[in-house]
C-alpha cells in the first residue's frame, strides 16, 4: 500500500477562480448597496 | 545617430499581463452574448410584422447557438481563449448574485428538498456509471471519473477527482469530452422533454438541476424553459456542487486503500479546499436580501447583474463546445455516459415526480 500522503498546495494569499468570483460578486453587491450604482438595466 | 542604449525593459507585473490577455475574449463573450439578446428582441418582431410563424427563441439559446457556429466553424482565435475561458467565473458570481431572489427561508426549504434528491441521485448515479464501465471494459480510473463528473458536477469534479487519485490526464480528458457532449445535447433535448410532459417551471427547474451535469449548461437548461425554473435549476446544482468534497473524498480513499493513490491526511483541510467556495457567498447573499440589506430596487439592479453574468456564461458554454474535438475522444466513454446520463435522467425524473406529489409542486 502507498505510503504517501496527499499534500495540500501551500496556503499562499492567492485566491481561486471560486473565491475571486464571490469576492466579484460581494463587490458589486455593497457598490448597489452603497448607491454607486442605483440602477441596472436589463 | 548615436547607438541606442538598451534600457533595460521594464516588465509588466503579472496580474496586469493575466488582465490584459483575457480582455479580448470577454469582449467576445459579451458581444455574442448581446448579439442573443438582440436577436431575441428583433426576429421575433420582424417575424411578426411579416405574418411568419417563427418560435419565440429566447436569448439563452441565441447566446448558444452563436457561440456554437463561431466554434464550430471559424473556429476561436487563440487571442480570445484565456478570456471566452473566464465564463466560470461569471457564472459562479451569477449564482452568487442569484441569492438575492431567494429568502433564506425558500433555500432552507427547496434546499433540503433537493439536497435529500441529490443524494439519491448521487447514490445511484455512481453505482450505475460504475456498473456501466466495467461491463464496458473501460479503465478503472475513467470510470471512477466518469462516475463522479456524472454523479457530482461535471468538468470541476472530473478535475478535482484527477488530482486525488492520480488519474492519467488522458483518462480525465476523456471524461470531461464525454460529460461536455452531454452537457451541449442536454441543453436541447431537456426543454423539450419539459415541455412535452407539460412538468411545472419547479418540478423542470429540480429535474434540470440534479440530471445536467456541468453547472454551466444546467443553467442554461433551467433558464430555457423559464425564468422560474432557471432559479429553481441553479438552486439544485448548487446543492449538488456543496456534495464535490465528499464525494471525491471518499474516491480518494478508496483508491489509496488499494494502492493506487496517496493517502489523505488532514480530511477537514481536504473538504474544505475542494468545497465550492460560491455556494457560501450565494448563501450569504440570501440572508442579505432577507433580512432586508437591499432595498427592493436593489434586489432588482442584483438580479439583473446576474442576468448579465449568465449572458456571458452562455456565450461561453457555445463557443468552448466543439464537436470536432470531441469526437476525436473516442466512442465508449461517451457511449457509457450517454447510457449513464439517460439513465440518471429517468431515475431523476421520478424522484421529481415523487417529489412533487409528497410536496405538491
Amino acid at each position: 500500500m502507498s505510503t504517501n500522503t496527499v499534500s495540500l498546495p501551500r496556503k499562499s494569499w492567492k485566491l481561486s477562480l471560486d473565491s475571486w468570483a464571490v469576492v466579484a460578486a460581494l463587490l458589486a453587491a455593497l457598490l448597489i448597496r452603497a448607491g454607486v450604482f442605483t440602477r441596472v438595466p436589463w | 545617430m548615436a547607438d541606442a542604449i538598451a534600457l533595460p525593459q521594464a516588465r509588466p507585473a503579472q496580474p496586469a499581463l493575466q488582465f490584459l490577455r483575457v480582455v479580448p475574449g470577454v469582449l467576445l463573450l459579451a458581444a455574442v452574448g448581446y448579439a442573443g439578446k438582440l436577436l431575441e428582441r428583433n426576429v421575433g418582431t420582424y417575424a411578426k410584422a411579416h405574418h411568419w410563424t417563427f418560435p419565440n427563441i429566447e436569448y439563452v439559446l441565441w447566446a448558444i447557438l452563436i457561440g456554437l457556429a463561431i466554434s464550430n466553424t471559424v473556429g476561436v482565435p487563440q487571442i480570445f481563449r484565456s478570456g471566452v475561458a473566464t465564463y466560470e467565473f461569471w457564472l459562479k458570481a451569477g449564482i452568487v448574485l442569484l441569492g438575492s431572489r431567494f429568502l433564506l427561508g425558500d433555500v432552507l426549504r427547496l434546499g433540503g428538498v433537493s439536497l435529500a434528491l441529490v443524494a439519491m441521485e448521487i447514490a445511484v448515479a455512481i453505482a450505475f456509471m460504475t456498473f456501466l464501465g466495467r461491463a464496458f471494459g473501460l479503465r478503472p480510473k475513467l470510470t471512477s471519473l466518469l462516475a463522479v463528473g456524472s454523479a457530482v458536477c461535471g468538468v470541476s469534479a472530473i478535475i478535482a477527482t484527477q488530482g486525488a487519485i492520480d488519474a492519467d490526464d488522458e483518462d480525465s480528458s476523456f471524461a470531461i469530452a464525454a460529460i461536455l457532449a452531454l452537457g451541449a445535447l442536454s441543453l436541447f433535448t431537456f426543454p423539450l422533454i419539459g415541455h412535452a410532459l407539460h412538468l411545472s417551471d419547479h418540478a423542470y427547474g429540480l429535474w434540470a438541476g440534479l440530471a445536467v451535469d456541468n453547472t454551466a449548461e444546467a443553467t442554461a437548461a433551467g433558464a430555457l424553459y423559464s425564468d422560474a425554473a432557471g432559479k429553481l435549476a441553479v438552486l439544485a446544482k448548487t446543492t449538488r456542487n456543496a456534495m464535490i468534497g465528499f464525494v471525491v473524498l471518499a474516491y480518494a480513499i478508496y483508491w489509496a486503500s488499494r494502492g493506487e493513490a496517496k493517502t489523505v491526511g488532514n480530511k477537514a483541510a481536504f473538504l474544505w479546499q475542494k468545497f465550492p467556495k460560491f455556494v457560501l457567498g450565494f448563501l450569504l447573499i440570501s440572508v442579505l436580501a432577507t433580512y432586508h440589506f437591499f432595498t427592493e430596487e436593489q434586489t432588482t439592479a442584483l438580479a439583473n447583474l446576474s442576468r448579465w453574468a449568465f449572458l456571458l456564461t452562455f456565450a461561453g458554454v457555445g463557443l468552448r463546445t466543439n464537436f470536432r474535438e470531441m469526437r476525436k475522444q473516442g466512442l465508449r466513454p461517451f457511449a457509457v455516459g450517454a447510457i449513464g446520463e439517460v439513465a440518471i435522467a429517468v431515475f431523476t425524473l421520478a424522484l421529481v415526480a415523487g417529489a412533487g406529489k409528497l410536496f405538491g409542486f
